[in-house]
Order: C-alpha cells, then structure tokens, then sequence
C-alpha cells in the first residue's frame, strides 16, 4: 500500500511533493504499467504518489512571446487536435500508442519517462522545446534537450514538478517525421526521427535533427547541425553520404527485444539520407 | 421457398458477446473462493536442490507432489504421460510447475508468491533444434533428443537422384508462435460429495477429465468438466488446460473449496505453449529440363520439454511437406526435437502451416533459380483427382484449384503485376497454393475418438444438441444449429445448444483439427435426419449416433501409409507488398484468397474465418517475432510481441468455391486452419520478389530483410 495524494492546486501538489517526496502521476500510463501485477491485486509501486493529471490550471495551449506554451497536463490527444499545435509534433503524437491511450497520457508524463523512445520528446527537441519547472522554491525555465540525461534519468530536482513546455514557433519552418515502429499501430518505436528546418535563399538557416531510440537518450548530433548551418543545399546532397555516415558513427543504439543495433544504425543513417533528401530536393 | 444453407443468418452469440453480457471464467462468482497461483521453475535446466517457503498465514496453503492423494500419480495423462503435475527434481524448462499457492487473498498471494525461494543446480540448457539435436548440456529424451522419429518414401527417390542433372539445396525456418487468445488460461475447480467439477475455459472438455484422473485416482464418472464461455484458443487450449487442471485437482482434493486460476496476460505469454519451430531441409533433383525429379527433405520441429502432441503435429507436418504437389520421387524424414523450452503444442494449423511454408518457398526458390515464372511452374506439378499424395494416399475428390488460379490471378492482377513490377524493384507480388486434410489424421477419428453426438426432441417442439465440441468465438454454436435446423426442417430457434459439460453430453471429441463441421457436423446431420423419422415435435425422443469412417479410406498407422485423410479443403493466396528502401518496412497492399471447403455452412462465418485466418497469418510472417534468452521468452508482453492491428493490413479479399463433399454435412470440408495454412508463404514471396533476394524464414522482419539487403 501506499499513499496517494490528490491535489486541488498546483500549488497544493508542490507542497505534497516537497514535504512527501511523493513521485508524479500525470496519465499514469507509464507508471500504471510499469508496477502492474496481476488480478485483483495492487500495482507494486515503490513511493508515495501526488495525482496531477485532474489539474484544470495546468491544462491549456497558448501563445506568449513567439512561443506555444503547453500545460504540462494537456492530454496527449488535446495537444494533438489543438489549431497551434505544431505539424511536427501533431504527427508524432497521431503515432503514439492508440486514442484511449492518448486521452489520458500527458506530455509531462512522455518528458518525465524519459525514455529514449519517448515519441513527444523526440518531436519536441527537433522544435527546440523548453520546460518550465516548478518547486516551492520558484520556477525555471531549462532546455529538453539538457533535462533529460540518461534513460529514466532527469534533472528532476525532488521538489520539482513539471508545469510547462515551450515551443518556440518556428515561422516558415519545414518539418519531417518518421516513427519505425514495432507495427503501424498502437506500437513502440524501433527509432524515429524529427527534423525542423529551415532555408533563405537556397542556404540552411536552421537545423535540428533527433533521433530516438537509438542513443541513452534521445540525440541531437549539434556538431553536425552547426556544421550544415549556412550550407548551400547544393552542397548539403553532395555531402549526403558523407552526413549520413557522420550520423551513423555517432549513434550507439542497443539490441533489446524490439530490434538490434545494427538495424538501428542502418535505418537511422538511411533515414537521415531521407531527411537530407528532402531538405535538398534530392533523389 | 428454400434458403440456401450457405446464407448467413445471424450468430446465436453476437448479442451477449458483442454487448459484454458473456461471462468468462473469471466473471463467474463462486461462494467461499479460493485463487491459486503457480510456483514455477526460473531456470531453464537442472534441478531443484530447495524450497524455502515464506511462513504461511491461516488459511493458505503450498500444495506440491506430496499433497498428491493415496494411489494418484505425479503425472498428467496426455497423449504420453511425461509431464509430472509438480515438479520435484529435475527441470526441464524455466516455468514448470513446482507447486501451487492457494489461499483467499490475491494480494497476500502475490506476496507469498515473492517470498518462495528454490535453489537449483544449474546446468546447461537447449533453446534451438541444432542445440537440442547436438544434445547441449546431454540428451534428457533417449539418448539422442528425439522424441519421434518418421519416414516416408513414395516412387524411388534414390533412383531418381542418381540420374539427376542438378541438385538444389535448401533450408526454411519458422518461427515460435503465441496464440493470444483475447481471454488467457483460466479455470475454477469444486469438489463436494466425492466429484471433482471443473469450469474451465477450453477446448476439449472430454480431454481434462482423462488428464486429471490419474493424478487423483478417482474414476472418470467422479469428475465432472463444464466448458465456460471461451474467448479464443486457436489451439492454446487444447492441452494446457490439463497442466493448469492437474495441479486444481491436487489441491481441491486436499483443501475442498473452490479454487480459481486465471493467467495473467504476461505469465500466458511466458509459460504456456507456442506454435513449434521448424527447420526443414529439401534436396530437390531437376532433369535437364528443369522439371522435378525428386524431393528429399528433412523436417525437424522443435518440441520443447515434454512431447505432449509433438508425434502428431510431426506427421501433419511431414505429410504438407510436398504441399499441393505431386512429385514422383519423395523422400521425407522427420523428427520431433527435445529442447529445453516450454512444450510446443497444437496451435491452428497444427504443423501443416510449417510444412506448407517450406514446400513453397522451396518451390519458388527452385523456380527462381531455373528462372521460370514462380506459378507456372508451380501449377504443372498440382496434384489433380487420382493423384497420389507423400503417403501413397489417392486424392479422391475433384481438384478445383487450376479453376481457383484463373480466377484469382485476374482479380489481384497478378500477370500484370508481375510484369510492371520487376523483381528488385521494391514491389512484388507472391503467390501460395495448399490444402489441409480435415479430421484426425489416418484412423484417428476411428480409433482414437470415436466420437458420438445426441439430439434430444422435446415436448414442446424444440431440440437440444448434446455434443462436446465447442463454440470458443469460430462459431460453432451457430452453424451447428443450422446444421440441425436445417436437416428437420425446423427454424433455427427451436434448437438449443448449451455449452457442453462432460456429465450430460457424450464425447464427440476435442474442438480440433478442423474437424467441427465436417466430422462432428456431419454426424449431427446425420442424428437430425434420423430424428425427423421418429419424432413429431410433441413428444420426447432421443437420437444418439457414432462415427463412421468413409469406406473408401484406407490407412495403415505402422507405417503411416494410405489416405492421411478422406477429403482436403484447398486454397490460394496472392499478396502485394512495398518495401520502404529507407527502413526496409513492408507495407502490405493487397492481399487476395480463394478458398474450396467443400460447401460453406454459413457464408459470412467462413468469410470470418478466412480474414481472422490470413491476418493471423500474416502476422506470424512478418511481426510475431518471439525470441529466447536464457531459455524465456524475450518478448513476453504486447507491447513486445507485435501482432497485427487493423492498420496493418489491408481488407482480404475472399471469394469460396463449392465443391461439395459426400461425406460432410451439406457437402462441408474443413476450414478453420486451411485458411491459416498459405498467407504466410505469399508473403514471404512477394518480399521476395520485391527485394530480389530469396527469404528463407519468417517473421520476415525489417531487420532481417536489411540483413538480405546487405549481403551484396
Ligand atoms: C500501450 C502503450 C503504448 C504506448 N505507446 C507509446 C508510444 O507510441 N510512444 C511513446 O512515446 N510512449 C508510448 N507509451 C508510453 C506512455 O504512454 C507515454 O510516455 C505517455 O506520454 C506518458 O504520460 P503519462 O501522463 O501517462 O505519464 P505517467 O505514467 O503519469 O508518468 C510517467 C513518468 O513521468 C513522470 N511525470 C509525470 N508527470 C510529471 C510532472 N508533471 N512533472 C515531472 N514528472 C512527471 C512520472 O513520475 C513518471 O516517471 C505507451 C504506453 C502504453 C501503455
């Protein structure tokens, strides 16, 4: 058994969490699973947990600043239907898992898996996302791309709860999405890959290119975006097989039971070829 | 006017199936409710050297060998009585039985269950048929693995292989395979008044009362089986439910108060058992005009721990070794493996699917390398009426299938695809031809069931069916009905058809083999006819009837020669495929199916079968991988092991050709498996073709397609 905390407020959830060392529970969908046992009987969970999926205040999509500000309790699904959401991470989370799945999830929950197959944080860090953290002690503003740093493993302080996520708009951006997943439905990634650039005049402006499931964490290669920045795109498809393999050796994917490495890091590098591609109008 | 028998009407069981009115096993209250939970082995071979048990609270118990009454046995009667109910010492597999914890909370269970400690010696273990064959770690069956072993020769094959003029040379492998019936294993089990009285979700009610019995020494009268509301079993619950009911009737005895088991999806998955693996060897001889000569092969499965029915899925397995083909010079040696992992056993297809998916890999790779037109070259071997089958059998019937080609090589555009299409080009198109015998195979029907049906005629103008066979959602229930509705006359809701319970039903048989309809079916056929001469609707008659065997078959099962069975049922797939160059994903685009099952008792039924069938099977081609490490299954939750949703294929397109049987109910053959039977060929050959590359197994992966790609 253990305790189970049901905030009215952020507020109240903050005071929880720092006073109980109570861990989140947004959609559950994770962490539900994760502990199931079997009939009848009481998931296994190890802590003491503080509800936050039920939060209205944290429940909203608006723009502020050039940027789209996401409650970090939206559902998965109220993300996906909203008219600022955008095309990126509308595709991404249209692929992730099924409706009934997507009603309750949340991006905080998707973030705070930290999983480098999380679909959302893959499409998120192609955007350049942010997350605002929360704690009694006040609010920061951090980089997904820096909160994240090992599977499971966040700079989650013990007070602090995910409460936003920033996503700059990116005007006349172009982007690009590909989840292999185990099926084409209601499955997990094998590796995916995001892409959001973007060209003035026939040079890259702008770059970002993650890959998940095929790293610790879901990757960016900066080294390689910096280098492509301000190219030609007619240099950019003469430098497509030697990118595709710079992309190659800098990924350490794993063998688990969905899929082996050396299928990751092939499909991986003929995906970013695909990206390439497309950005360069190629093939 | 008189309606077609092939006409859908609507399924008896729709209503509370779809509507969530069923009640399943683990819906059924039972007063004063015990729940059970297996203790099992965690390593994959060796022995257990203890059992350190938690204290128990009041009320719970451990039941193990000792509990096992005064003159019981530490067995389960199966088709062999290998299987010990409890483990003592030696482990075969990582998830036998040890023991089972009993008690009123599920809660304080599964923490009882985690504080059970057992210590092993740990010794090497086997996982594939090369290891099982190579006797790693030494051989636990005879002295060399092999728990059967057959041969079957037709023509002169050495003959024929001294004067060819090429040899070709061929491996094909297959795949575990999970069932995932929607409902997993489950049973509740009473006893009062000396009975032992089962509910259980199952297949084959008659095959559990004989299984336990031993185990508890009590005479089959004393126990008493109920077939519940079952969701899906495919095969999955032929046997196991044996294994689960074994050690229920243990611990009734010893506790006398109802006892539940229901599996959890993640311990089904686990712990119960798989389609057999296969890897089959062909040696196939060519004159010099590219025509065969010869065909050795070498089937091995791989059978796991205990035999269980692995003698019989051998033979199913040995005899669709030539497919649909008639080759005049056959050798086939055959050989069910011992290995170290959970017993293999019956599942949809029942060793046919495996001989199939070679013969026609085999068939299309030889085509490819004589560079000849994979179904051209296919079809001028078919087997046609009078033909002789591996086991010297005849084919009886008429064979429809060059009539079936025409038809659906023009609905799926299979020339034209062919052509626009060429082999590498990343879209292919593949084509699978077969058949499956219905019934048991040889004289098994004959010596090994015997089955018997009942139609009782009542008072007030209805009928009840008295039979074991089971509606488990293929629709048994419903054809059944219309089987005897039809033959008195009468309307289909003036019969009845209970789930059946050993104690009031005489044994027509396990629900297997394809065997319902056309068997049993028949036989219900045959009671209603009788019936109608006896009986006016106004007052009670019975009418009980046995199994008779066509007259014209003829089997030796010494020598497993003869007609393996009295009549097939034939099919053909055609499937299209696109394969993504980037991430070597295969997306299906059309997949089309003719079937010949003599007559379809309920059109829309069989249509059922055939789309839940193919699917199925496309699913074990393409993404039911299932993988060992350290002698468990890798991929153990659905999130893992990948079967097919609605977005992975497209619509199947299914058209039937009648072709009625003398000797089943209305003219109906077998269907159930037949369709489960060629997908996966077709398949696997439109990859094929579509890459460039011969495919030599399934699941035919992305990840096993880029290996094909990269060996430039
Ligand atoms: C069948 C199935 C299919 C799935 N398919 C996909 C898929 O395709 N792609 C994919 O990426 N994922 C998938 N998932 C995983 C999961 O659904 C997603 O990660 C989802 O976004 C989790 O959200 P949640 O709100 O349910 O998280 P929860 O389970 O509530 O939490 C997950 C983690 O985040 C932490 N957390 C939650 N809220 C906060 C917060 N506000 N601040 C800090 N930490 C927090 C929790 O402590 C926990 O560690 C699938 C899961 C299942 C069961």
């Amino acid at each position: 058994m253990v305790d189970v905390y049901h905030p009215k407020t952020l507020e109240e959830a903050l005071q929880f969490r720092s006073s109980t060392g109570a861990v989140p529970f947004s959609g559950g969908t994770d962490i539900m699973v994760r502990y199931r046992t079997s009939h009848g009987v009481l998931p296994d969970l190890p802590w003491p947990i503080v509800l936050l999926g039920h939060l209205k205040e944290l429940q909203y999509l608006r723009l502020r600043k050039g940027s789209l500000c996401i409650g970090a309790e939206t559902t998965l699904t109220d993300v996906m239907d909203h008219e600022l959401t955008p095309p990126l991470l509308k595709q991404a989370i249209g692929l992730m898992a099924a409706p009934a799945l997507r009603n309750l999830g949340t991006l905080a929950g998707n973030i705070g898996n930290a999983s480098p197959a999380g679909d959302a944080v893959c499409a998120l860090i192609a955007l350049d996302a942010s997350i605002e953290l929360a704690s009694p002690r006040g609010r920061r503003v951090v980089s997904l791309d820096l909160f994240i740093v090992g599977p499971g493993r966040t700079i989650l302080a013990e007070d602090e709860l995910i409460t936003e996520i920033i996503v700059p708009i990116g005007e006349g951006h172009i982007s690009w999405y590909k989840k292999v997943g185990t099926r084409r439905a209601n499955a997990l990634s094998k590796l995916s890959v995001s892409a959001d650039w973007a060209v003035d005049d026939n040079v890259l402006t702008h770059v970002r290119i993650a890959l998940g499931a095929v790293a610790p964490v879901v990757l960016r290669c900066r080294d390689i975006e910096d280098d492509m920045t301000g190219m030609k795109l007619p240099e950019i498809a003469l430098q497509r097989e030697d990118l595709m393999n710079r992309y190659k050796c800098s990924i350490t994917p794993i063998d688990d039971q969905r899929s082996s490495a050396a299928y990751r890091k092939q499909a991986a590098s003929n995906l970013v070829g695909a990206v390439l591609d497309e950005m360069t109008g190629g093939r | 006017m008189k309606e077609r028998i092939s006409s859908p009407v609507r399924r008896v069981d729709a209503y509370e199936k779809a509507g969530g009115y069923a009640r399943y096993i683990a819906d059924i209250p039972f007063d004063h409710l015990l729940y059970g939970k297996l203790v099992r082995t965690s390593i994959q071979r060796g022995r257990i050297t203890g059992i350190a048990l938690p204290d128990l609270p009041e009320g719970y118990r451990f039941i193990s060998e000792g509990d096992i009454p005064p003159g019981g046995v530490n067995q389960i009667n199966m088709i062999t009585s290998d299987w010990p109910v409890f483990t003592t010492g030696e482990v075969r597999f990582c998830g036998q039985t040890i023991g089972l914890l009993v008690g009123p909370d599920r809660q304080v269970l599964h923490e009882l269950h985690k504080a059970v400690a057992v210590t092993y010696d740990i010794e090497e273990g086997s996982s594939t048929i090369e290891e099982g064959l190579a006797c790693r770690g030494g051989a636990f069956v005879g002295e060399d693995n092999i728990y059967v072993e057959h041969r079957l020769k037709k023509g002169d094959p050495d003959a024929a292989f001294s004067q060819a003029d090429r040899i070709i040379e061929d491996v094909i492998e297959t795949g575990f395979q999970e069932h995932v019936y929607m409902e997993p294993q489950g049973i509740t089990v009473e006893y009062s008044n000396g009975q032992l009285v089962f509910h259980a979700s199952c297949q084959c009610p008659f095959y559990i009362r004989k299984a336990v019995a031993p185990s508890v020494a009590m005479n089959l009268e004393d126990i008493i089986v109920h077939q519940v509301t079952t969701g899906g079993a495919f095969g999955g619950k032929e046997h196991f439910p044996d294994i689960i009911a074994s050690a229920l009737a243990v611990a009734a005895v010893a506790i006398q108060q109802p006892i539940q088991v229901v599996f959890e999806r993640r311990e089904d998955i686990s712990y119960t058992p798989k389609r057999h693996p296969s890897q089959i060897i062909f040696r196939t001889a060519l004159d010099r005009n590219n025509r065969i000569i010869a065909m050795d092969v070498d089937a091995r499965i791989n059978a796991g721990a205990y035999q269980s029915c692995s003698a019989v899925v051998l033979q199913r397995t040995m005899f669709s070794a030539n497919s649909v083909y008639d080759l005049p010079n056959v050798s086939i040696r055959g050989r069910a493996v011992a290995t170290n992992t959970v017993p293999s056993d019956a599942f949809r297809g029942f060793g046919a699917p495996q001989g199939i998916f070679a013969a026609e890999m085999h068939m299309s790779h030889v085509a490819r390398l004589v560079g000849e037109e994979e179904s051209e070259f296919k079809r001028r071997c078919f087997l046609k009426q009078g033909g002789r089958t591996v086991t010297n059998g005849t084919i009886h019937e008429q064979v429809l299938l060059e009539q079936m080609w025409q038809d659906i090589s023009l609905e799926s555009g299979y020339y034209e695809k062919l052509k626009s299409n060429p082999s590498g080009s990343f879209r292919g198109i593949g084509v699978s031809y077969y058949l499956h015998g219905g019934g048991f195979t040889g004289n098994g029907e004959q010596a090994l069931i015997d089955s018997h049906v009942r139609l009782k005629g009542m008072k007030d103008g209805r009928v009840e069916l008295l039979l074991s066979t089971v509606e488990m959602g293929q629709g048994l229930a419903t054809t059944y009905r219309k089987i005897v509705a039809s033959a008195l006359g009468i309307d289909i809701s003036r019969t009845i058809f209970l789930d059946p319970s050993t104690n009031r039903v005489p044994d027509s048989g396990p629900t297997v083999a394809s065997r319902s309809i056309m068997v049993v079916g028949r036989l219900l056929q045959r009671a209603a006819l009788q019936l109608k001469t006896c009986w006016d609707g106004t007052r009670e008659e019975t009418v009980e009837i046995g199994y008779e065997h066509p007259p014209w078959v003829e089997w030796n099962q010494e020598t497993l020669q003869g007609d393996a069975y009295p009549a097939y049922s034939w099919g053909i797939c055609v499937t299209e495929v696109e394969v993504d160059r980037a991430s070597f994903e295969v997306e299906t685009k059309g997949v089309w199916t003719i079937h010949e099952v003599g007559r379809a008792i309920d059109e829309q039924i069989v249509h059922g079968q055939v789309n839940g069938g193919v699917i199925q099977a496309l699913g074990y081609a393409s993404l039911e991988k299932l993988e060992l490490k350290e002698g468990r299954f890798y991929q153990n939750t659905l999130a893992d092991y990948m079967i097919p949703t609605s977005l992975d294929f497209p619509p199947v397109y299914s058209k039937l050709v009648e072709n009625p049987y003398e000797y089943g109910p209305f003219g109906a053959k077998g269907l159930g498996e037949l369709v489960f039977d060629g997908a996966a060929a077709s398949f696997a050959a439109a990859v094929q073709h579509a890459i460039g590359r011969p495919v030599g197994r399934i699941p035919v992966t992305p990840e096993y397609i880029m290996e094909l790609m990269s060996d430039e």
